[in-house]
């Protein structure tokens, strides 16, 4: 049993009695709204209002005390005032009960005092084993009809339904409520879990893994603490059960990238690797609430499409093809309809329609010609889905064509249909015919092509074969370390170590010498090979190109010495103050193409591997990739073909592929270095120079932060 | 002013405010959690000592002191400065 489920979350959705504690007389009040709440929700168990000061709260008995009161209690809900919580979870403790709703205020969201409450409440809440949701939060809502739990301050009980949402924002809640209730959509669980002291969204997505009730999960987040653990539960549960997970992850923010010292870090702003990792752990990310349930809709209601070939229905052309335009541009491609079916259309349809797709039944048609042709696209074995966009014009028919719809779409439910009734007034009763029919709407083409390509992707997102990454026996972890400890105290390894570092772990450095000397350097020229680079050794000096601290591909000894002499004095004018211990001298790379690999270690998300086309201008061209560590093997292959120019590497233009096997074993191993040193904060190597297929990679510099 | 008048007139405000039972209102009565004051209450009890005692006393203060025993201390300290 997972430390999740240990967690009495059950109890929390569904109590047989629950205990408010703190409830007051005063209507508008907190306190008084979650108690009348829970009886007007239609609570199916037992409520014991607990209120010192009352002798009874709308008809209802109250308690003192909750030791007073004499049946045992499943759950309790907070409402006192933050300062005397602490008095209350005792009893609370006292009394037996092992799940509680802290809905009270100020707490940890106020500052350090709060912070110290919060501390305190958690000391209690721990000495009696009780789970908590809170505090500072809405509550918690179940619409089982056996249980009908409204346990929060929103003001009405949502309708019953499939999707589950979790929001770290309380005041967020009761605008969603409402703006799902405009549309029909019903919730199975609604959970705000405010300041997350016990219960966390992570425990909340393990048990909706199991909750028959939920076919779909939505989280709000603001902030998050353990990154690696979400990512680890939205892998499970998306694998374990295929319930889709999407997210809304606010305050965006670059802060932390600009004081970056390395390209990574500076590429690897905080929203970037949030966006990359949801991605990675099968989240979808959702820009606003109504990106959202757009999307919660399509997951919720309809059969996930089969295949990316779409069928669209209209009885307006531009809109067909402004849709047209939105399937192409998500990746979705127009279904071409069989013989059989296009001599349907000729049949059913007027002459002047189109019975190409997007087919066109004209402005004048009326609900006949909207259910031969939906019925006939649906039984057409190249189509996954069909989208049904209706304009209102002087002769549409509208809620008839919305009934045809939803009786075309159940005698057809293999397949999803989605619709865009676009307009607003005239169309209101067609769309609301729609929505309670379980049947997506979207105002625009646009939001409904992207919903059906996130159904689509996350259908195919359940194929991919996910197999462990290898596990390289051949790195030198002790000499890692070694070196690593040596460094202790040090803002970043020279590069003498940094490529030891990397050689430890099996990454393909380049031969390199350190010379004091001209005459070194020469000697070390040609015992290495040229052609070679010279870069200079300084523990002071971090960006080597920008100070004139790298010459590239010298050939010859006397080549060697006099870029020797030239950088030495070059470096001693430029830089006084640096310690400079002599140059490296280097084999150059192969030809091949510049790439970047780099490591960041993110708060929330721990180690976190960067890869793209590299070289001076990487920051630039931000076309690069991010995945957290440890890698598997389809997270390294994902995340190689996922820039837009990996086409280069992939043999563009009549030009040889690139050595992407050896490219991608240098992403693993360093993803390997990264879960095994810690120490590290950030790392580049740029460039990482990959030849032609089956001639390697070879990192050409390399750039290691502590 | 002696401590045990102090105490016997801050029982009366209590109890006259609150509404509660002489009997329940002990020293170590915590004025939310075991007499059931509400914010609106809190604020009404200020006022009511206030007048009691002919004193004036800092809202933010007095409405951080938790008990029946700690709002006599308090009372006491502003009566007999």
């Amino acid at each position: 049993m997972s430390a999740q489920q240990k967690k009495n979350i059950k109890q929390i959705f569904f109590p047989e009695s629950i205990a408010v504690v703190g409830a007051t007389r005063t209507k508008g009040t907190v306190p008084y709204d979650i108690f009348e709440n829970i009886l007007d929700g239609g609570f199916q168990g037992v409520v014991y209002p607990v209120s010192p000061g009352a002798h009874s709260i709308r008809g209802v008995k109250t308690y003192k005390y909750v030791l007073d009161i004499p049946d045992p209690v499943d759950l309790a809900v907070l409402v006192f005032p933050s300062s005397v919580c602490e008095l209350a979870m005792d009893q609370i403790g006292q009394k037996g009960i092992k799940a509680c709703i802290v809905i009270s205020a100020g707490f940890r969201e106020v500052g350090p005092a709060g912070v110290q409450r919060q501390a305190r409440l958690q000391a209690v809440a721990q000495k009696y084993g009780i789970s908590i949701i809170g505090p500072n939060c809405l509550g918690a809502i179940n619409t089982d009809p056996g249980v009908r739990l409204n346990a929060s301050f929103a003001r009405k009980m949502p309708d019953q339904g499939s999707i589950a949402f979790l929001s770290q924002s309380g005041a967020l809640c009761t605008a969603v409520l409402d703006y799902a209730r405009g549309k029909h959509i019903g919730f199975s669980k609604f959970v705000s879990f405010g300041n997350k002291m016990d219960i966390s969204e992570v425990d909340l997505m393990y048990y909706l893994a199991e909750d028959a009730d939920t076919k779909v999960i939505l989280i709000y987040l603001e902030e998050i603490r353990d990154g690696q653990a979400l990512m680890k539960a939205a892998q499970d549960v998306i694998r374990s059960t295929g319930k889709p997970i999407l997210a809304i992850k606010s305050g965006r923010t670059q802060a932390g990238a600009s004081a970056a010292a390395s390209h990574t870090g500076s590429l690897a702003g905080s929203d970037e690797v949030a966006n990359a990792i949801f991605k990675q752990a099968g989240i979808e990310r959702c820009s606003t609430i109504e990106d959202m349930f757009n999307k919660a809709m399509a997951l919720a209601y309809q059969p996930r499409p089969k295949t990316n070939k779409v069928a669209i229905i209209t009885n307006a052309g531009g809109p067909g093809v402004m849709a047209a335009d939105a399937v192409c541009d998500c990746g979705l491609q127009l279904a071409q309809f069989s013989p059989e079916t296009t001599e349907l259309f000729k049949r059913a349809l007027p002459a002047t329609a189109n019975i190409k797709n997007p087919v066109d039944v004209i402005g004048d048609a009326r609900s006949d010609r909207y259910q031969a042709a939906l019925s006939g696209a649906l039984a057409d074995p190249d189509v996954a889905g069909a989208m049904v966009i209706l304009t209102p014009q002087s002769m549409t028919d509208i809620e008839d064509i919305a009934l045809t719809v939803v009786k075309t779409r159940g005698s057809n439910f293999e397949k999803p249909v989605y619709t865009s009734f676009m307009g607003e007034a005239d169309v209101a009763k067609g769309i609301d015919i729609l929505l309670r029919a379980r049947i997506p709407h979207y105002i625009l083409p646009e939001s409904m092509a992207t919903s059906f390509a996130t159904a689509y992707r996350f259908e195919q997102s359940l194929k991919v074969e996910r197999r462990p990454a290898p596990v390289f026996k051949d790195v030198d972890r002790a000499r890692a370390q070694k070196l690593l400890k040596a460094a202790e105290g040090k803002r970043h390894l020279p590069e003498a170590e940094a490529t030891e570092l990397l050689a430890a772990y099996g990454l393909p450095v380049l031969p390199y010498r350190v010379a004091r000397t001209a005459t070194e350097a020469a000697k070390a020229a040609e015992e290495i090979g040229f052609p070679v680079a010279l870069k200079v050794y300084s523990p002071d000096i971090v960006h080597k190109m920008d100070v004139g601290g790298v010459k590239l591909n010298l050939n010859g000894a006397g080549a060697v010495k006099d870029a020797f002499e030239n950088m030495m004095a070059a470096l001693r004018k430029a830089q006084p103050e640096a310690t400079i211990l002599g140059l490296n001298v280097q084999k150059m790379a192969p030809a091949g193409r510049e790439t970047i690999l780099g490591l960041k270690r993110d708060p929330a998300f721990g180690p976190v591997i960067m890869f793209g086309l590299g070289g001076s201008f990487v920051e630039i061209f931000k076309d690069v990739s991010f995945r957290a560590a440890p890698l598997d093997a389809h997270d390294v292959s994902s995340m190689v073909r996922e820039i837009r120019s990996f086409p280069i590497l992939d043999g563009a233009r009549g030009a040889r592929k690139c050595d992407v096997a050896k490219l991608e074993e240098c992403i693993l191993r360093l993803a390997q270095l990264a879960v095994d040193c810690p120490q590290i904060q950030e790392l580049d190597m740029n460039p990482v120079i990959v030849g032609e297929e089956g001639k390697g990679a070879f990192v050409a510099d390399a750039r290691v932060m502590l | 002013m002696e401590k045990s008048e102090i105490e016997t007139r801050v029982k009366k405000v209590i109890a006259s405010v609150l509404g509660a039972k002489a009997e329940d209102i002990k020293p170590t009565s915590n004025f939310i959690f075991d007499l059931g004051a509400d914010s609106k209450q809190s604020v009404e009890l200020v006022a009511a000592f206030e007048e009691e005692f002919d004193i004036e006393m800092d809202q933010d203060q007095a409405l951080g002191v938790q008990n029946v025993g700690d709002a006599v201390a308090f009372i006491a300290n502003i009566v007999n400065r």
